[in-house]
């Protein structure tokens, strides 16, 4: 398990800007945690890792993994 | 997944719920790796204008200038719309920083190549 980080009620792209910054400074494959209580967040986080490609490995709301991707 | 996104935004103290909402839609685009464009026009215009959005916060929301910093630190485009920018008199020294006055051909240019885009 690598970083992570407690949201709180953030969502939106409020959540996503952060989240984007924050999975960046990951080294690829690292699985990062992710508290969110925004309710938009249970759509919003599968599509986001579709879009950017970092992997949604459990959604468990309000409780994400996610892994970096390689590049 | 490469792409670009669109935001065109014509508010700002005269509807601060849209002006807002509009940046945090401009972040989540730029936070999933699009190429994303806010196009400033009609009042809009005047976000573009140092301090003016200082004292912009909706509730529920970061502050308007937080939102719009961020926006431009992760890469986003600040286009203003020249026309709207002359006609309300306003001043190219007080731009804020990632914000470029441009024509409608800029606009047209960068939804032709195949942009979505939404409204605000």
């Amino acid at each position: 398990m690598g970083e992570k980080w407690d949201a709180g009620e953030l969502g939106c792209g409020e959540l996503l800007i952060e989240l984007a910054g924050r999975m960046r400074n990951l080294a690829p494959g690292q699985v990062f945690e992710l508290r969110a209580l925004d309710p938009g967040a249970e759509e919003d986080l599968p599509a986001w890792c579709r879009l950017t490609g970092h992997a949604l490995v459990s959604a468990q709301h309000p409780v994400y993994l996610i892994r970096r991707r390689e590049k | 997944m490469p792409g670009s996104f669109c935001v065109s935004l014509t508010c700002s103290k005269d509807n601060t719920d849209k002006a807002t909402v509009g940046f945090v839609v401009a972040n989540a685009a730029v936070a999933s790796d699009k190429d994303t464009m806010v196009f400033l026009s009609i009042e809009g215009v005047r976000l573009s204008q140092k301090g003016y959005a200082d004292d912009i916060h909706e509730a529920g929301f970061s502050p308007l200038k937080e939102l719009m910093d961020n926006f431009v630190k992760a890469g986003g485009k600040i286009y203003v719309c020249s026309p709207c920018f002359k006609k309300r008199g306003l001043g190219e020294d007080k731009l804020i920083a990632g914000a470029t006055i441009v024509g409608g051909a800029k606009l047209v240019e960068f939804l032709s190549g195949g942009s979505p885009c939404v409204s605000y």
